[in-house]
């Protein structure tokens, strides 16, 4: 037994959990805000530099695009070895590991020669450093802030959309003072930074490692698989409620991104002029961070099963994302702005609860190898998302196929997710649990089936 | 006989006559040199034929608002502004068998125009400065020069490695090689010249120093280094029998300890609400 095991305890039992977000837990939270603008907003923001590399190294925009694809990708499809690191090891160590790899990635970007350079840097060496940060974090606030999950969720994703309004001109900025490699290695600085949101991560032994030990004869190669297959949570994959959850979330995010991709070109296309664009996108996205906050707080409240809720905001957000072309048919501004106004918020909201809901399905303890997988298996659905919906364009001449069918696979993901077991109940499923623990278990799944089914009660807070 | 013969020829002169002569057009003026605005007009003289109408064009493209199905053999164009966009080859065109036409050109001193006023570059790299000309005649000669401090100086191309002119009617460029902060800050001057004289635009060049990033990042890495002592003291100060928990045997101590919390922790609850 190990300390982290009582803290798992408190935070499956109701009565302690409001004491369990004290002030660390924040520090945390504030730690994940810093870290993700330090990651996707960063990643966002690249455009300034795009504009200069087009420029020196001769390249065409696609040739340059494919920089943040590979550092996109590359997070992503580092994520479950993020995971399995942490299981294995110390979180604490892995996401400075990973601080320090994304630092380093900008700044030998600085000093690169050739576009192959950046793709190596930027792309693979920066995103692997991401990989090792985001899971983790993530799974971490996941995992130690209880009562107030979403909210602490939320606030932490809402620190993407705030900072991009400040790291765009703080890198045409930087770009026009120090030239573009003065400007990378500044921003590896600044993504050293991440490295301190690490350090705020205490650093309490996993529960995973004593169990691995079970075999002290650790070399044979069965029982390394093993230990192998733990740590990254194989097991997962034939669970079908985690199944489910991976699909769905993978459906939705076929559809989530093409409005940002798309919504520009779309009003500019319809007739509007190139301010009244912009402005449709960052009403969007100021709506965006609003739902996060907004959603994060309303969760907690636990009126309702969050479950739920991320089913209410997938379908709205699929229902407006399907709206959008069509309010723009009648050539209203105002229709646009406020379809876009509310999509923003919903889409905003339901980022908020996607990692949120998790736990609920898998169980506190391996939320951290399974937010890996499913980084991993959602990376697939951009790839398909964004490609699709430009040949759609290119194939009927304007954005409403595109629309319509990134709507319809956010719908088909809020379908998907009705298919969880117990998803018309009113109250949670006991969340699975390592099978050693069982003992512990039947007391806690009681505690929580009391907390979800009992009528909201003030002194009990938000029992998830 | 004779007289029919006469009377024939005569005839069949004036017809051959009046056949091949093309519509003879005056244009005034015949040329527009370095004048602000100007009206252009074309008059069709020596024939009868039926005019069906005319119009004007500008360097080969008609000018929509200058069509006119009139018969007369009259036309004007006015130009009451004339910049680098309204210069070029004018054409009025009566339509006629066979169409008449006449040209006129419009001229003005060159527009040399610079993308950005102030252009930087980094250290030991090289600077592209380069002035673009629009409007007719296009320059025939381009030449740069250096200007510090008042004085001018001309930059020759091939004289040195470290200047290289590219230059074509409508654009120059000047390629400067191993940039250095001490030498090549200043102000760039480019002249383009044509047959009516020589107008000029200034570009300002800043040279970045290799270094001059590395401030602002070792300032950054040495706030990170202090912000994680911060946290590593802090915890240390804080919890320090958390710090020694690392491996599993210190579960009995654990687990009075959390014992202790969760009675606090229920305390604060009973407190909070």
């Amino acid at each position: 037994m190990t300390s982290s095991e009582p803290k798992a305890k408190k935070s499956g039992g109701g009565g302690s959990e409001a004491a369990e977000d004290g002030d660390w837990s924040w520090a945390l939270v504030g730690a994940l805000f810093v870290s993700t603008s330090l990651v996707f907003g960063l990643m966002r923001s690249l455009g300034v530099f795009f504009v200069e590399f087009v420029q020196y190294f001769e390249a065409s925009a696609q040739a340059i695009s494919w920089i943040s694809s590979t550092g996109l990708a590359a997070q992503q499809f580092f994520s479950p070895l993020g995971a399995a690191l942490c299981n294995a090891y110390d979180t604490r160590v892995v996401v400075m590991t990973g601080g320090v790899l994304a630092a380093l990635g900008f700044i030998l970007a600085s000093q690169a020669t050739c576009l192959v350079h950046l793709y190596l840097t930027m792309g693979l060496t920066s995103g692997f450093g991401w990989g090792l940060v985001f899971t983790p974090m993530v799974a971490t606030v996941v995992a130690n802030v209880t009562r107030r999950r979403t909210l602490a969720l939320g606030l932490g994703f809402s620190s993407i959309g705030i900072v991009s309004f400040v790291f765009n001109p703080l890198f045409q900025f930087l770009v026009e003072t120090y030239g573009w490699r003065g400007a990378l290695l500044i921003l590896g600085g600044l993504s050293l930074n991440i490295v301190a949101c690490g350090a705020l991560i205490r650093p309490k032994p996993r529960s995973k490692a004593p169990e691995k030990v079970d075999s002290e004869k650790s070399s044979s190669s069965s029982s390394l698989l093993r230990r192998l297959s733990s740590y990254l949570e194989l097991p997962l994959l034939l669970e079908r409620p985690y199944l489910t959850y991976t699909a769905a979330v993978t459906l939705l995010n076929v559809g989530y991104f093409v409005p940002y991709f798309h919504l520009v070109a779309h009003s500019r296309q319809v007739g509007f002029s190139e301010y009244e664009a912009a402005f449709v996108m960052s009403a969007a996205g100021a709506s965006d961070i609003l739902g996060r906050v907004a959603s994060g707080w309303f969760s907690d409240l636990g009126h309702f099963r969050l479950i739920h809720l991320l089913s209410l905001w997938t379908a709205l957000a699929g229902l407006f994302i399907m709206l959008l072309p069509i309010s723009s048919l009648s050539g209203s501004y105002s229709m646009l702005v406020v379809i876009s106004l509310l999509y923003g918020f919903c889409s905003g909201a339901l980022t908020s609860l996607v990692f949120a809901v998790v736990p609920m399905i898998v169980g506190v303890e391996r939320v951290m190898g399974a937010i890996g997988l499913l980084q991993l298996i959602e990376s697939g659905a951009g790839l398909l998302g964004t490609p699709l919906s430009g040949l759609l364009k290119d194939v009927t001449g304007t954005y409403t196929a595109s629309f319509l069918v990134a709507g319809g696979f956010v719908v088909l993901g809020t379908l998907a997710m009705t298919t969880l077991p117990h998803y018309f109940s009113c109250s949670d499923p006991p969340a699975p649990r390592r099978r050693s623990h069982r003992d512990k278990d039947k007391s806690l799944h009681l505690e929580l089936e009391q907390i979800n089914c009992a009528p909201p009660d003030p002194s009990h807070g938000g029992g998830q | 006989m004779k007289l029919l013969w006469a009377v024939s020829a005569l005839l069949l002169s004036c017809l051959r006559a009046n056949a091949s002569t093309a519509p003879n057009i005056i244009a005034e003026p015949s040329e527009v040199a370095n004048q602000t605005a100007a009206i252009l007009s074309c008059n069709l003289t020596g024939s009868s034929l039926p005019i069906k109408g005319s119009h004007w064009t500008h360097n080969g493209k008609i000018i929509d608002s200058s069509m006119s199905e009139e018969s007369t053999p009259f036309t004007t164009l006015r130009l009451d502004k004339i910049t680098h966009h309204s210069s070029g080859k004018y054409e009025c065109v009566f339509m006629t068998e066979p169409e008449g036409k006449q040209t006129i050109e419009v001229k003005i001193l060159p527009h040399v125009s610079t993308h950005k006023n102030s252009e930087h570059g980094n250290e030991n790299d090289e600077a592209k400065l380069v002035c673009d000309s629009h409007g007719y005649p296009l320059p025939t000669d381009w030449s740069w020069s250096k200007e510090v401090d008042g004085r001018k100086t001309p930059i020759i191309n091939g004289t040195s490695d470290k200047y290289e002119i590219k230059s074509t009617p409508n654009k120059t460029t000047l390629i400067i090689n191993n940039l250095s902060i001490n030498e090549d800050i200043g102000d760039y001057i480019c002249f383009g010249t044509n047959e009516l004289g020589t107008t000029f635009n200034t570009i300002h060049l800043r040279v970045r120093s290799r270094l001059a990033a590395l401030w602002p990042f070792l300032g950054i890495v040495a706030e990170v280094i202090i912000l994680v002592a911060i946290i590593f003291i802090y915890e240390k100060r804080r919890k320090p029998d958390e710090i020694t928990d690392d491996d599993d045997s210190g579960s009995a101590p654990l687990k009075s300890n959390s014992n202790d919390n969760h009675k606090d922790k229920n305390v604060r609850q009973r407190n909070s609400n």
